[in-house]
């Protein structure tokens, strides 16, 4: 059907403000090949648990954003404070709760995450910096935690946090030296809080975005595996000549294989 | 190959400038010892004869003339590309110069901007900045019956505040057999992870006194429980089970006008004696789960600066 | 030159890259729409939770999910009971089996470490081509026992009861053994929850098994009279010659005797 005349310019209007930042940028075509790009077509439901585990992220970085706003990183205020959050500011309940309960998720989402690449052999060839930076998240992501967990500074929060840095005390040489750094001196004192409140919201969540980064970059260069047991994997092994042709021949693959399947 | 006009008659070297940078460093150096204009004149004197040095470099390092445009067969390189590749970066151009310099820029730029940012991050810990020196008074030697415990807790540090809150178990054993007071002052923090300890033992929470800001609870224990992982101590802090590597961390005291001043804090490996007559080493205050005798404190060979007394 | 083995990965992935380019089907929507639902999922789920948790509040009663917070950090208590997080759980467990001092590292640091580079270099000593998980029985396997460990680690962390936990148990115990009306045996057995006896031994289920002491909640049944279960916490090796059970004296006769006729009266659970 042809277009009026007025529909194209009012296409063409709507489409300018892409045109004008593709012109200057080339975002948009980058975004497009993003977009469209092809990924097997297998793909399992278990494959969303990585989108899952960013999701989680980005939920902890933003209601941790606007906790920002009202905690306040020192012994004498931070418990009031943590107070004042869950019982007066408005929605102040649901922002501490989701940042709360998402830490959990997050932290689950990453171990199912890393099941799910184990179960599909997801880390070899050639996806070996998918993992290893993905084991790195994961210590991160528990760091996150146990960085935040002082941060109520109720007992659970206190006691768990001396725990904690004395475990790394008891490493052989370093140990005393990394949790008095830690700790911010011979004591946990009045510093340590604001300390482990900069390490939670500024040091880790800034590496873990790097390295989310270059996860995904590898992720997009590499594309994403099909599950193994699927007959149309794709890279599966094939016999000499056997080449597939588009659609088309996709499609009668798949019923060759099925028959040879019954037959078998 | 390379018959340009970067040969090794005009390298450097016979340049004296690079002798004056190294004098301005040295005059930095020093002058961070002894004075602060020395070293600022230091840094003067570095700056000129670096930036002297560097356009002397520069202009005797005119651009190589470079191998003939690279005519690539197969996308590989020629050998003789490759060779004169080699004596390109051989040769040491403007090009070799620059990038060094930029890469020693770059160094120098990231070192000034992460080494105070790390050495601020990292170096209060170990000054033993923020320890206090004052001692604590924890009120009249008869606020503790002789032969019981007393859960003592106080503020460590005015300055601090609550945040420096300790516990100890104070038991007063008499006068030790040079006729001197003695008092068993044990630390309430477990030495396996420092969990909080616990007396086993009733409380007699009717008989709690106060002084200042110092709570006294008298309490009957047969021994110190940690609720973590289950260690557990005898009344002298010596390990009866669990995974504690230590005996108990310790209080030193004194007595002034009567009351009770708190000591020095320090380790203890294990108390032979009891009470009055306890017998121990004291060891400097190691954090919980670090041996300070036996073989496994070679685990631990170095001092921790600024761990507090 | 590239190993034989190089060859194959390369040619394998080339094929995986063409295989994608030809049969696949574009991220967007197709993938994209299951990964969008996925997560709808999680933010729905979070946001329950959060609700979950601050509305089965009531009136400053802990809800379904557990208080909104703590009492306030005291670094001085003495009554406190420090638990971590969940997901530390498995390493909370871990330093609790490692229960001899000479161990202590092992479990803080030793075991963590290890199991850390096993994971992080998997990559590199799991080389073979093969992914389907039923055809890797090393790793089928490896999975399986570490899903089954940190599992078991993880419930037995949550589900740990230290000896100092007892005097919250006092309640059950009254209901469990029928005393819950008689205020002197409550209080005698508060007595025996405080007095540290459940850092080594078990009774209904809280405490800890340290030095292998024996179980206690039956303990009346062996009629050993109270004398001898004075005697025996006084100087526990004059009763069981090389008992590592140490002495209880301090706590004087009276509240010995109260301790001894509570164990004397502990013959399990009156069902
Ligand atoms: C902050 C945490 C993480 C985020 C946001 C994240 C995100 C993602 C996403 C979106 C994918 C695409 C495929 C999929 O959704 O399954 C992916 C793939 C992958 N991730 Fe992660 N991930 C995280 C942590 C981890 C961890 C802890 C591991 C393992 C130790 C890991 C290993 C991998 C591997 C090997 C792939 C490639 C999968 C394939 O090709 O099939 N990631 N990641
Ligand atoms: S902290 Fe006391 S036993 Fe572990």
């Amino acid at each position: 059907m042809a277009k009026s005349a007025r529909q194209a310019q009012i296409e063409k209007a709507a489409l300018y403000p892409l045109d004008w930042t593709e012109e200057r940028t080339g975002l948009v075509g980058y975004t497009k090949w993003f977009l469209f790009r092809n990924v097997p077509r297998d793909v399992n439901w278990m494959q969303t648990l990585g989108a899952a585990t960013l999701t989680a992220f980005i939920v902890q970085a933003t209601t941790g954003v606007f906790l920002a706003m009202y905690y306040k990183p020192d012994p004498d205020s931070a418990y009031a404070s943590i107070q004042n959050i869950t019982n007066e500011v408005t929605l102040g309940w649901l922002v501490r709760g989701m940042h709360k309960w998402g830490a959990s998720l997050f932290i689950i989402l990453m171990f199912l995450h890393m099941a799910r690449t184990f179960m599909f052999g997801a880390y070899k060839y050639p996806r070996e910096l998918n993992w290893i930076t993905g084991v790195i998240l994961l210590v991160m992501g528990m760091a996150e935690g146990f960085t935040g967990y002082l941060l109520p500074w109720d007992q659970t929060a206190y006691w768990a946090t001396v725990v904690g840095i004395n475990i790394n005390a008891t490493a052989p040489i370093a140990g005393p030296f990394i949790a008095q750094f830690l700790q911010g001196g011979a004591q946990i004192g009045p510093d340590t809080l604001s300390k482990f409140y900069s390490l939670h919201m500024l040091v880790i969540p800034g590496g873990i975005m790097a390295l989310i980064g270059l996860h995904m970059y590898l992720v997009i260069r590499l594309g994403v595996t099909s599950p193994p047991w699927s007959p149309t994997a794709a890279g599966r092994p094939r016999d000499e000549g056997e080449e597939p042709q588009g659609y088309g021949a996709y499609r009668e693959g798949l019923i060759r294989e099925h028959e040879e399947d019954k037959a078998s | 190959m390379s018959d340009g006009t970067d040969n090794h008659d005009q390298a450097p070297g016979s340049s004296l400038w690079p002798i004056g940078f190294a004098i301005g460093i040295a005059c930095i150096l020093v002058g961070l010892v002894i004075s602060w204009p020395a070293a600022v004149l230091g840094a003067a004197v570095t700056i000129v004869f670096g930036v002297l040095w560097i356009r002397d470099a520069a202009r005797s390092h005119a651009p190589v003339d470079s191998a003939p445009a690279h005519a690539l067969v197969d996308g590989t390189p020629s050998e003789a590309q490759l060779a004169a590749e080699e004596q390109h970066l051989e040769t040491y151009g403007r090009a070799g110069f620059l990038t060094l310099a930029t890469i020693g820029l770059g160094g120098v730029i990231g070192a000034g901007v992460v080494l105070p940012s790390l050495g601020f991050a990292v170096l209060p810990s170990f000054t033993g900045e923020g320890i206090e020196t004052n001692p604590v008074d924890l009120g009249p030697i008869s606020n503790f019956p002789e032969g019981t415990f007393v859960i003592t807790s106080f503020t460590g540090s005015k300055r601090q505040g609550d945040v420096s809150r300790r516990t100890a178990y104070i038991r007063n054993n008499g006068l030790s057999a040079e006729k001197e007071p003695s008092f068993t002052i044990i630390y309430s923090r477990c030495v396996h992870l420092g969990c909080p300890i616990q007396p086993n033992g009733p409380a007699f929470k009717d008989q709690a006194k106060t002084y200042k800001d110092v709570t006294l609870t008298p309490v009957k224990p047969a021994g110190f429980g940690c609720p973590c992982h289950g260690g557990a101590y005898d009344t002298e802090g010596n390990r009866t089970a669990g995974p504690p590597v230590r005996s108990l961390d310790r209080y030193a005291f004194s007595v002034a006008d009567g009351n009770l001043i708190l000591g020095d804090h320090f380790s203890v490996g294990t108390v032979a004696g009891t009470a009055a007559d306890a017998v121990m080493t004291r060891y400097p205050v190691a954090y919980p789960g670090v041996h300070v005798d036996g073989i496994e404190r070679f685990l631990y060979p170095l001092p921790v600066p600024g761990a507090g007394a | 030159m590239a190993s034989k083995k190089v060859q194959e990965d390369r040619d394998a992935f080339k094929r995986y890259k063409e295989d994608v380019k030809k049969e696949g089907k574009p991220f967007f929507p197709y993938a994209i729409f299951h990964d969008t639902v996925m997560s709808f999922v999680v933010v729905a789920v979070i946001i329950g939770l959060a609700v979950i948790w601050k509305f089965t509040v009531d009136d400053g009663q802990p809800g379904a999910l557990g208080p909104l917070y703590e009492k306030e950090a005291d670094p001085g208590t003495t009554n406190f009971i420090p638990r971590p997080d969940w997901f530390f759980y498995f390493l909370f467990y871990l330093l609790r089996i490692f229960k001899w001092p000479e161990s202590v590292v092992l479990g803080t640091v030793g075991i963590p470490t290890l199991l850390l580079i096993l994971l992080i270099m998997l990559p590199f000593y799991d080389r073979r081509p093969e992914r389907l998980l039923l055809r890797r029985p090393v790793a089928f396997v490896a999975a399986i026992l570490v899903v089954i460990s940190m599992g078991v680690l993880t419930w037995k962390g949550a589900t740990a009861k230290e000896g100092s936990e007892a005097v919250g148990e006092v309640p059950t115990w009254a209901k469990e053994q029928g005393f819950a009306d008689n205020a002197v045996a409550v209080e005698v057995a508060t007595l025996f929850a405080e007095s540290g006896c459940l850092n080594c031994h078990v009774y209904l289920g809280a405490g800890g098994q340290n030095l292998g002491a024996p179980e206690l909640t039956e303990e009346g049944l062996k009629n050993r009279g109270i004398e001898w279960q004075v005697a025996h916490l006084k100087n526990p090796s004059s009763k069981v010659p090389g008992s590592p059970m140490p002495s209880f004296a301090d706590l004087g006769d009276e509240n010995l005797t109260k301790i001894a006729t509570f164990l004397e009266a502990s013959k399990g659970p009156q069902k």
